[in-house]
């Protein structure tokens, strides 16, 4: 049994901002996959507002470059975008290896964000995107990037009145771009570690490499100060070698040492080869 | 209370149910459907799974008024001891069913897979029922129903 609360069911973004700032002690459902479990495990609110009726917060559209994306999409619904696959295919991938079938069925890429998993698998596609996260409340909108946007594992930018309504991310046409991750088992699992590039090169050069890394360090992370410096140089050995130690390195500094590392760097250190030589 | 207004299994349905209710207990309990079951709760095992708009959900982790103006399918869509659809008669020949717990969930799982896929892979079928959890089988004899099945039957909703 869930704990008991009184729900309602705003049609559109303007109702649903309205319950958020009058309502005490309000809970936004989207897709349950988070926030039920926690009920089960004890937590509750006093008022649900549930929004998936709200249909305008489902689309998916394109302006110059820019993708914004309905928060309530759910994971399968992004998996199975044209648009979303033509510019943005690493976040194709990873919302297609979310959890299962049923689970990105209902989950959505609002709800995934807002809940802040370190281990989330939209998080280091959604970085190299620059993402900005939209949020939207009685008093107005306001944008955040996503580095922003997250402070700490399960932990948000968000206040209580605030409704995570779009994000909008960089299409990135022209690049090489990928997502791969880790897991314990083939499927129905949690990223051990993933990463997320797009590269462009040209004549044997890097031209510009945006790189995300996680379940590394306590956020995934962009080693933006390292993708700088790799402009401009030849792709070879001696390029990726310095470049991969010089992202471990970092992860280390971010994380300190963690038992979990004698594992992990080896890993980190392989996959960053394979998507530099590409 | 709310009311809400879905489509069981092919019929129009209009019932009263609590704000904090899933459907998983909208069904069960008000509707008498006890095909689905509550194992998890917690939307790891699939045993709640029905299909809403066809497509697999957990009923544990879904509240009730989100099926309003949906369409819910429990398997008792698919067929029962009189008329059994292949996919059932699949899950018999070929020892797919132990317990019987997870079956209800595998099969829709499985039929969400066959309208969407008439010829999977065996990687599709097990991808497909990787958010269903069996204790008996070990998976082969479901794999090998669903591979079967997908050969005679044509499903369309």
């Amino acid at each position: 049994m869930l704990p008991e609360f009184a729900s309602v069911i705003p049609e559109s973004k303007e109702n649903a901002l309205a319950y958020l700032s009058s309502l005490e002690n309000a809970k936004i459902f989207a897709g349950g996959t988070d926030l039920l479990v926690k009920m089960r495990r004890g937590e509750s609110c006093r008022h649900i507002v549930d929004i998936t009726k709200i249909h305008d917060m489902k689309d998916v559209s394109e302006h110059d470059g820019l993708i914004t994306i309905g928060a309530v999409s759910t994971h399968n619904e992004i998996s199975v975008n044209s648009l979303i696959n033509a510019q943005a295919p690493s976040l194709t991938r990873a919302c297609g290896l979310v959890g299962s079938p049923a689970i990105r069925n209902m989950g959505t890429i609002g709800g995934n964000l807002v809940n802040a998993s370190p281990a989330a698998d939209s998080l280091a596609p959604l970085l190299i995107h620059d993402t900005m996260v939209v949020l939207e409340s009685k008093n107005g909108v306001r944008k955040m990037k996503l580095e922003d946007f997250i402070l700490a594992p399960y932990k948000t930018a968000i206040q209580p009145y605030e409704l995570l309504t779009f994000i909008e991310i960089k299409g990135l046409p022209g690049y090489r771009e990928g997502y791969k991750r880790v897991t314990k088992r083939a499927t129905w699992a949690i990223s051990r570690l993933s990463i997320a590039w797009a590269i462009q090169e040209k004549d044997g050069l890097y031209k510009d490499i945006k790189l995300a890394i996680g379940s590394c360090t306590p956020m995934p992370f962009r080693p933006r100060r390292i993708e700088e410096s790799l402009k401009g140089l030849a792709k070879n050995e001696e390029t990726i070698q310095a470049a991969v130690e010089e992202i471990i390195y970092e992860i280390k500094r971010i994380s300190g040492i963690r038992p979990s590392f004698a594992y992990k760097i080896p890993v980190v250190k392989a996959l960053l080869e394979e998507v530099l030589k590409g | 209370m709310k009311k809400i207004d879905f489509t069981l299994n092919g019929k129009p349905t209009l019932i009263e149910v609590e704000d904090n209710e899933t459907l998983l207990q909208t069904l069960r309990e008000r509707l008498d459907i006890k095909s689905i079951k509550e194992g998890c709760s917690i939307g790891e095992c699939g045993a709640c799974t029905v299909l809403i708009d066809n497509e697999p959900h957990y009923a544990c982790l879904t509240l009730a008024s989100k099926a309003s103006g949906h369409d819910v399918k429990t398997v008792e869509f698919l067929g029962d001891a009189k008329l059994l659809h292949p996919l059932q008669e699949a899950f018999i020949t070929y020892g797919a069913v132990q317990c019987g717990y997870c079956t209800p969930g595998m099969l829709l799982s499985a039929y969400s897979l066959l309208l969407k896929n008439q010829h999977p892979t065996d990687p599709d079928i097990k991808e497909a029922i990787s958010g269903n959890l069996c204790r008996c089988t070990g998976y082969i004899q479901i794999v090998e129903a669903i591979r079967n099945a997908a050969g005679i039957c044509k499903c369309n909703s």
